[in-house]
């Protein structure tokens, strides 16, 4: 790279940065509306044009994670006085003055379909990479019969909306038990990302030279310690990249979760939209839960990022 | 350190057969260079050795024991190879340590056989490093360190110094061959630059199609080749080789050259066992036994310089002799330019006569 550019250079490469800044600012405006309606006061969430300035309050999410009823009589002082903070603002509604149309405070199901999202999602996101790392290193390294018919059928798992199974999937877990279950989910999961898994992996690993297993095999090593020592460190960058796009399918997956789940293993998604209520929609609480939820996967993106910037470029792993 | 044995070796890739009818000893600590053009089979014939390929039939022996069934792992050798194949993760001690992890000797030890074998190569100081660090002179050194640290029965390199510069090259052709003998491993080295094999073989092995064209020390190979592919393959400029016909004249015969009716004088002694032959003859001459002269000599034929590639220390020199062209090695600045008349001989001493349909070298008893 010289060190002189041409005033063409410098116009180019200022045009471009303005692109990407139109473009970063039109993908971050979702996510602003989510982030600032996670923090509003309820009345202020609807209004037309929308408030861009208040002042902050957390209530959204201490009504996502609580569940109140209706109580036919006000909540007598003592008992507001005994109740925590977060529970006398339900109460109060902030208000710091016992009302008289307040409810009981028990735990939302929040706290339990995050946990299972977590769980879910993890699980199935490590099964799928790691049995797609070891069907990748098999196809990449090994002589298999028919491999490349292997490999199209591995794809054409693919090609088929899942949706469109989702009722015979869901009578079929019925029968054998799976519904409702977080092995179930784990399993279609795992299954969905599988394929996906396999075909990236192998790209990945058939650009890491055979040279390196083969030092190790003349090194005294078996052919399982030369894949453990020398190819998984070799191959962790498209692991890395291999695993956010499991998460993030696994994470996301809103349909099957609404299908095949109903309370025990229900995951967030199909739970946030079940706060909008019967009553008037608080968006502020689904505005909250969404946000907690955005929260995992940029974690866990950003925990790979290095891993991620080469990872990206497919098959650009050179010494 | 040990013997290496092949005994009727064949390989086969599908309906390919790139080793064949494979007999070859290695001595106990003879550096044996196998010598060939790319796709020859030398490659495999190594990784066969090694175990990194398995053989179609024929049997493997390290030190008596019959190996050709055994994992790689379980043959005690080393393999340096073209592309270093460093493990990027590791720094340069780790690389060095990891064949010893496998063995599963203690840390103290294993710390003495690391720093001992990097004062040798002269890489303490980069012990610390990560591969990518390195000049690719010092990721050979790293790479031929991890395959010494072990002790290994025998050393196995895959044109180890190809991927490197041409000065490189030099220089750790002769670190190559200074280690070899302060350690007298037995070394199986595999290139297809002959200047490399010339240089640090006690026997080269040279190699064509799968087959076995020639084994022998390098002036063996330089000056009795076996065969046309040898002749034509080892030495540079390449040797010079012409279909001839010989002429009786006088007690001497006449050997001729690009169907021009000039020949040269060979003593009778020398051609005699050719006369048995029916077979058409080719003559093989290296350019340093053509000699050229300024002026008219008895035995010389007049002919026209065609080209001059000035090399410095000589000059090669292109000459048109009937229908076909002769090169020749003078001292420089010996002919000014093209079209040039100049007088040619050959020195019968150090002409090679070869069968043209086999191919084989026509030798007589002296």
């Amino acid at each position: 790279m010289a060190g002189i550019r041409t005033r063409r250079e410098v116009f180019f490469n200022r045009a471009a940065i303005a692109g990407v800044m139109v473009a970063l600012f039109i993908m971050l405006v979702p996510i602003y509306w989510i982030t600032s309606t996670a923090f509003k006061p309820r009345n202020l969430a609807t209004t037309i044009p929308p408030t861009v300035l208040f002042t902050p309050e957390i209530s959204p999410f201490v009504k996502l994670f609580t569940k109140r009823s209706q109580l036919r009589d006000p909540v007598a002082q003592e008992i507001y006085d005994a109740a925590p903070w977060w529970e006398q603002m339900v109460f109060d509604g902030g208000q710091k003055v016992v009302r008289s149309n307040k409810g009981v405070v028990r735990r939302s199901g929040y706290g339990q379909r995050f946990l299972n999202s977590l769980i879910i999602a993890i699980t199935s996101t490590f099964l799928a990479v790691s049995m797609g790392t070891l069907t990748a290193y098999g196809f990449s390294r090994f002589k298999v019969k028919g491999e490349d018919d292997w490999m199209f059928f591995i794809l054409s798992t693919r090609m088929l909306p899942p949706v469109v199974v989702a009722i015979p999937m869901f009578l079929m877990y019925r029968l054998v038990g799976l519904h409702d279950t977080h092995i179930g989910l784990i399993i279609l999961y795992t299954a969905f990302n599988l394929s996906f898994s396999v075909w990236l992996m192998k790209g990945f690993i058939d650009e890491i030279p055979r040279e390196y297993e083969e030092a190790a095999l003349v090194d005294g090593y078996t052919r399982m310690q030369a894949f453990f020592k020398v190819v998984l460190p070799e191959a962790m960058t498209g692991i890395a990249a291999t695993a956010v796009f499991c998460f993030i399918t696994a994470w996301n997956e809103y349909a099957f979760a609404l299908i095949m789940t109903n309370r025990k293993a229900q995951t967030a998604p199909p739970f946030i939209p079940s706060q909008i209520g019967s009553g008037l929609p608080d968006w502020t609480v689904i505005a909250a839960g969404t946000f907690l939820f955005l929260l995992p996967v940029a974690i866990f993106t950003f925990l790979l990022r290095n891993h991620l910037l080469r990872g990206m470029s497919f098959g650009a792993i050179r010494k | 350190m040990a013997q290496i044995e092949l005994k009727n070796v064949q390989k086969f890739f599908g309906p390919v057969q790139v080793i064949k009818d494979m007999d070859l000893t290695i001595n106990d600590g003879e550096f044996v260079v196998m010598l060939g053009q790319s796709g020859c089979g030398k490659t495999t014939t190594l990784r066969a050795i090694a175990g990194l390929e398995t053989v179609t039939s024929g049997e493997i022996f390290i030190d008596g024991v019959a190996v050709h069934e055994k994992k790689a792992a379980d043959r005690d050798i080393a393999f340096v190879f073209q592309s270093f194949s460093l493990y990027p993760h590791m720094n340069v001690y780790e690389n060095i340590a990891f064949p010893l992890r496998a063995v599963g000797m203690s840390n103290a030890e294993r710390d003495k056989a690391v720093k001992e074998v990097a004062e040798i190569l002269q890489i303490t100081a980069l012990l610390d490093r990560r591969p990518s660090a390195l000049a690719g002179g010092d990721m050979q050194r790293v790479a031929i360190g991890r395959a010494l640290v072990r002790r290994p029965k025998a050393l196995l390199m895959d044109e180890p110094i190809g991927a490197l510069d041409a000065k490189l090259r030099e220089e750790m052709r002769s670190e190559i061959k200074r280690l070899h003998i302060s350690r007298g491993s037995t070394s199986v080295y595999v290139t297809h630059d002959q200047i490399e094999a010339m240089s640090l073989a006690d026997r080269i092995v040279i190699m064509h199609d799968g087959l076995l064209q020639q084994i022998g020390a390098p002036d063996e190979v330089y000056l009795k080749p076996a065969n046309l592919f040898v002749a034509e393959f080892v030495g540079s400029p390449v040797m010079n080789v012409a279909d001839v016909v010989l002429a009786a004249s006088g007690g001497q015969i006449q050997v001729r050259l690009g169907h021009g009716d000039a020949g040269f004088h060979f003593p009778a002694g020398l051609t005699n066992h050719l006369k048995e032959t029916g077979a058409d003859i080719a003559l093989g001459i290296r350019p340093e036994a053509v000699s050229l002269q300024h002026d008219a000599k008895d035995g010389y034929i007049p002919v026209e310089t065609t080209n001059i590639e000035p090399l410095g220390s000589h000059d090669i020199v292109d000459i048109k002799l009937g229908d076909i062209s002769l090169r020749a090695r003078t001292e420089s600045g010996f002919v000014s330019g093209e079209g040039q008349q100049v007088w040619v001989n050959i020195d019968p001493a150090q002409a090679h006569f070869f069968d043209r349909s086999s191919g084989l070298a026509l030798r007589g008893q002296s």
